[in-house]
């Protein structure tokens, strides 16, 4: 099997003239330059016309039905939240129209429920724990594989294999594997030569971190991908030029390498993260919050307040402070992901 | 089944004559129709005037299994059938049948779900009442005991039940029989059938051999059900958890009581039993690594399957322990979840789904559903059953007795609107003292603190209004004959 | 040392590491296949069974073709329908992964070359994604019962394709913006239309980049099991939501049924994934590394 990287059909049809052409912010103004040259080229004030004109079509064109379905299916469901999250109700009380104005009551109670507080922190423990080690596995695999060596196709579509297995199917799997007198304990125990006993499904200590090495198990592929991928489009230059100024393989890991992957780093740890926040089908066939409320994350306690209380507004309301939550996260990252970025532009230009 | 007249005697119809005076509120055309026929029959003759219609159903295959054959029978008789279902997990449909509340959908005809539900839900306004029905087909719920009143509220029936779910108690008699010298010469007296949770206690204690893969008990203590065997507790030491102006009282003796002999299994139980439901325990009680629990019924017909199960015949079936706290002997069952078809109001087929419900809970038919080997999801309730001897011989005589004693103390769990909020908080701080995350004493406080916020938000006189019902449902004895 | 040496040290440090993460991720997954051949004492027993030594193929059986001598659950398999949970799946993933990828590459097209859409509008595209779910799928619900959207194929198909949109644009727009501008500007200079231009052209130089998006959609539409639950009923069961179904509360949970389908669930996926996978890692830089 040929390399999954190197030497596809894709380098080679693929002719490069224009090594910063995929940039967003910088190659603005420079594309539409090229642009109007090539017309002014052939002097038609016309054409360029014609072709603004033709831009702003292919906007509408592909833009429009999408704009038609997030109007029509998300904004109506986000103003019902907003509505919920105002006008106390809960299924036993009429009709959900008639629906008491309440303030901002549910908000204040909301921020002030302990019980938010403690899933907020336990979804930041798991999801910062999964990602990390998603992504340093993913990137120790990336970094022994993305040169070509003897069976490497074999290694690299095992390792993809666990992003191709359903969430609900890991979580049985761990069912099945992680009981005290199972498997994992066994094998465990076969190694290390002595009886290991650990408690994987039932130690409120535990529980959260049992999930979290699913969930790494399962997205590690993700990372590693990415990761791949980077370090498989890395320039030759620097490291050449570095190399022949006697530099050893880690100094140019350290300070040529690591650099230059820095926005795709942070891109893999960003999205992760994010996944990871919204993880549901795991915790919840494992352990339902349990034991005690080891596992209750922010997408369980959503998921009771809304589903099992009927506490339809509370949850609404519950919902607006983590999304806010997680905008503030998503801006925080896009903010860090533009700063590497344009850094990155200005170490180039 | 159909009774021929000239079989009877003059006698005899004299007799039935006389009863059915008696009952007197029938007009008598109705008497001769109604003792003229089955209880099938009169089902199908009320379900013969209605259109011929598939039912859309919300119910777990599991339990849809054993219902299929005389779903089959009554479309043959009647064209009424059940066309579709949703097939989710018990567990799972309250929260999706009261999805359906929400959104006041038609999409289904019948919910398979906890009758424990029916407050919330008919608070909701999605059930229908059926004693109308049930009067077109002179129909009527013959329940164990006081077990039938499970099925109403404020008044009206909101189901019928498919299935019995009590709790009983299992012991590992071979176990106690071989212990007996060792257990003389420590306690000065034999084992004998636990009265009180402290014997209960004491007796799983002593049968505790961890190093032989023997563990005391194998009550559930995870989060989801856990909190099932709390009630029993709570209930047998006389408590009641909320007073007549719905303040919480839990926070008393009988609380601290249930509380503490909630925690004390942990000394007999599994290290992993936080986290074990179902799925887990049960094959540790057939595969013989358990001594003692109080366990839903069901388990009875699979622990003496020879196919599945390793302790066949070494089990002794009984009443649940009770309480002497409130000053006299007390025991408390508990049925939870009862597998039950409520009716969907706003479905144009209620009508029909109403007899199809009650086609399942006639004592034929639904005699064959419990006493079912394979599909063992349904349990016996109906006083028929008790004698009935395919459900002996599923459930072993000694299993059915045991049953029915425990039917007759059944109580239910919260029968208030919010159930499942009253019970998951209390269910999550148990559950949290249990595995030490919260102290012991925190946790009678801190529920009845989240419990008064709950009254108040689904209503302090509507749920005043409902403590009548909720009391209605308790057992009428406290100790069975 | 000399180098060799150092190479060779290298070499058996690369593979025994490689190796140790494959066996981890090889041991799940076998486990998943034994216990699909195992009878049910078998499926969660004390010490555990690695492999039956009375291997069945009853679970398949089961589950897959309904007909079988295994009296055990002969009325259930009459309601379980995992060949129409894999009908809807298909279907469902599909169907809304084509439409995201479609569209997400003309947009990442337009954004390449004509700049569209701002950078700032392109990270709040983002947004779509990274709000959890489950915020949003209560009022969600209400909302499609009144749009008559609930329990439909369409429902599904919508939420997937916005909520994977993100992803489809971000990753086709990294292929699209590796093609230079100057090719098409050759090809048109040549006289190609707009059209021929980008199907003839840029369509060969970013098929490696759309295969792998694609593949990848597809891999969180399959999976996907919050919204598929809720805004489903009877009529579009999911196979994350069918696969829920094999649990019994009195018998315990039903593994080797479980384990039975998942093989089958799975399965799919990984072939499409072999022959995919060397397209697989150049959809996943996002754009983010220089060449």
């Amino acid at each position: 099997m040929s390399h999954p990287i190197g030497g596809g059909s894709f380098f080679s049809e693929c002719v490069i003239f224009n090594a910063r052409s995929f940039d967003l912010t910088l190659s603005q103004g420079r594309k539409m330059a090229t642009v109007d040259h090539a017309s002014e080229n052939r002097g038609q004030p016309q054409r360029q016309l014609t072709q603004a004109r033709a831009i702003t079509r292919f906007k509408w064109l592909t833009l429009s039905p999408i704009v038609a379905i997030f109007v029509v299916v998300l904004v109506p469901a986000l103003f019902l939240q907003l509505y919920f999250s105002f006008f106390g109700w809960t299924v036993y009380l009429g009709s959900w129209w008639e629906a008491e104005f309440v303030g901002l009551e549910l908000f204040e109670e909301v921020l002030t429920d302990e019980r938010l507080g403690w899933s907020i922190v336990r979804s930041l423990y798991f999801s910062i724990g999964s990602t990390i080690g998603c992504f340093i596995i993913g990137f120790g695999l990336a970094l022994l594989m993305y040169k070509p060596f003897r069976g490497n196709g074999l290694y690299y579509i095992m390792f993809i294999i666990p992003m191709l297995t359903v969430p609900i199917v890991v979580a049985y799997t761990g069912e099945m594997l992680l009981y005290q007198k199972g498997p994992v304990n066994g094998i465990l125990s076969w190694i290390l030569g002595r009886d290991i006993n650990v408690i994987w499904l039932a130690d409120a200590d535990l529980a959260l971190t049992t999930v979290m090495m699913l969930e790494i198990w399962n997205w590690t592929p993700f990372s590693f991908i990415i990761m791949m991928a980077g370090l498989a489009s890395l320039p030759k230059e620097p490291q050449e030029a570095a190399q022949i100024l006697g530099a050893g393989k880690l100094r140019i890991f350290w300070e040529v390498q690591l650099p230059l992957l820095r926005p795709v780093i942070i891109l893999a740890l960003i999205l992760r993260f994010l996944e990871a926040m919204a993880e549901y089908p795991k915790i919840w066939s494992l352990f339902q919050g349990g034991p005690g409320s080891a596992s209750e994350t922010i997408p369980v306690l959503i998921y009771l307040t809304t589903w099992n209380y009927f506490e339809i507004s509370k949850g609404a309301a519950m919902s607006y402070v983590v999304m806010l939550l997680m905008i503030a996260i998503v801006l925080a990252a896009i903010w860090v992901l533009r700063r590497e970025k344009s850094s990155l532009d200005k170490m180039y230009n | 089944m159909k009774i021929n007249f000239l079989d009877y005697t003059r006698r005899q119809f004299m007799k039935t004559a006389a009863i059915a005076a008696a009952a007197g509120a029938a007009p008598s055309a109705l008497v001769s129709e109604a003792f003229a026929s089955t209880e099938e029959e009169r089902i199908i003759a009320a379900a013969k005037k209605l259109n011929p219609v598939g039912l859309r159903g919300m119910i777990w295959s599991n339990y849809m299994a054993a219902m299929k054959q005389a779903e089959a029978e009554f479309k043959k008789a009647t064209g009424i059938s059940v066309e579709s279902i949703q097939d989710i997990s018990i567990f799972v449909i309250p929260q999706r049948a009261m999805a359906e509340a929400v959104s006041r959908s038609d999409k289904f005809d019948f919910f398979h779900v906890d009758s424990n539900m029916i407050p919330s839900l008919a608070s909701a306004r999605l059930l229908e009442p059926l004693d109308k029905y049930m009067k077109q087909a002179d129909f009527k719920i013959n329940a164990v005991g006081d077990y039938g009143r499970f099925m109403t509220y404020q008044g009206n029936t909101y189901g019928v039940p498919t299935d019995g779910n009590v709790h009983v108690q299992f012991v590992r008699w071979d176990m106690v029989e071989a212990g007996k010298k060792a257990y003389e010469d420590k306690f000065g007296k034999s084992p004998a059938w636990p009265v009180t949770w402290e014997d209960d206690q004491q007796m799983m204690e002593f049968f505790h051999k961890p190093d032989e893969g023997v563990w005391g008990s194998a009550n559930l203590r995870n989060r989801a059900n856990g909190v099932t065997w709390w009630y029993m507790y709570f209930y047998s030491a006389g408590g009641f958890p909320f007073d007549n102006e719905m303040n919480p009282t839990i926070n008393n003796a009988a609380g601290q009581y249930a509380l503490e002999t909630y925690l004390n299994i942990k000394k007999v139980s599994h290290p992993e039993a936080p986290g074990w439901g179902t799925p887990q325990m049960i094959p540790r009680m057939t595969q013989g690594n358990a001594f003692a629990c109080q366990y839903w019924d069901g388990i009875i017909s699979l622990a003496e399957n020879p196919a599945k199960s390793k302790t066949v015949g070494k089990w002794k079936y009984g009443l649940v322990p009770g309480s002497r706290l409130s000053g006299k002997l007390v025991h408390r069952s508990i049925s939870s979840p009862i597998a039950a078809i409520l009716v969907n109001r706003y479905s144009p087929r209620k009508e029909q789904a109403a007899m199809m419900a009650m086609w399942w809970a006639t004592l034929k038919n639904s005699a064959s559903i419990v006493a079912d080997r394979v599909n063992t999801f349904h349990d016996p309730w109906h006083k028929g059953h008790m004698t009935d001897s395919k459900v002996r011989a599923a459930y072993t005589p000694g299993g059915v007795d045991a049953i029915e004693q425990n039917l007759k103390v059944a109580s239910p769990p919260i029968y208030l609107t919010g159930l499942l909020e009253f019970q998951d908080i209390l269910a999550k701080n148990l559950s949290e003292a249990y595995v030490g995350q919260m102290p012991a004493k925190d946790v009678l406080p801190k529920t009845e603190e989240a419990w008064k916020k709950i009254v108040r938000r689904a209503g302090k006189k509507k749920l005043k209004g409902e403590l009548a019902s909720y009391k209605g449902v308790f057992p009428s004895v406290d100790v069975p004959s | 040392m000399n180098k060799r040496t150092k190479k060779r040290i290298f070499e058996s440090f690369r593979y025994s590491t490689l190796t140790i993460w494959l066996l981890i991720v090889a041991f799940p997954l076998f486990w998943i296949v034994s216990t699909s051949f195992k009878p049910d004492a078998e499926w969660f027993a004390w010490p555990p069974v690695y492999w039956s030594e009375t291997p069945t193929l009853a679970n398949y059986a089961n589950v897959w073709t309904g007909k079988e001598e295994y009296a055990d659950t002969q009325y259930i398999q009459s309601m379980q329908k995992p060949w129409v949970a894999l009908g809807n799946s298909t279907l469902i993933a599909f169907i809304s992964t084509t439409l995201a990828v479609f569209f997400g590459s003309l947009i990442a097209y337009g954004v390449s070359r004509y700049q569209m859409l701002s950078e700032a509008r392109m990270f709040q595209l983002l947004m779509l994604r990274m709000v959890p779910p489950i915020v949003i799928v209560a009022p969600l619900s209400l909302h499609y019962s009144t749009l008559k959207l609930l329990d439909t194929h369409l429902g599904l198909i919508l939420v997937y394709f916005l909520t994977t949109l993100p992803y489809a644009v971000w990753m086709t727009k990294s292929f699209i913006d590796e093609v230079p501008v100057e090719v098409e500007q050759a090809a048109e200079i040549l006289g190609a239309s707009k059209l021929r231009t980008i199907w003839e052209v840029v369509l060969p130089l970013v098929r490696s980049g759309l295969v792998a998006t694609f593949l990848f959609i597809l891999i969180l539409t399959w999976s996907e099991y919050l919204l598929a639950l809720i805004l489903s009923k009877t009529e579009v069961v999911t196979l994350p939501i069918e696969l829920s179904k094999y649990e019994g509360s009195t018998e315990g949970r039903v593994y080797g049924r479980q384990a039975a389908l998942a093989v089958g669930i799975t399965i799919p996926l990984i072939i499409i994934g072999l022959f995919i996978s060397k397209h697989l890692a150049r959809g996943f830089s996002f754009g983010m590394v220089r060449k």
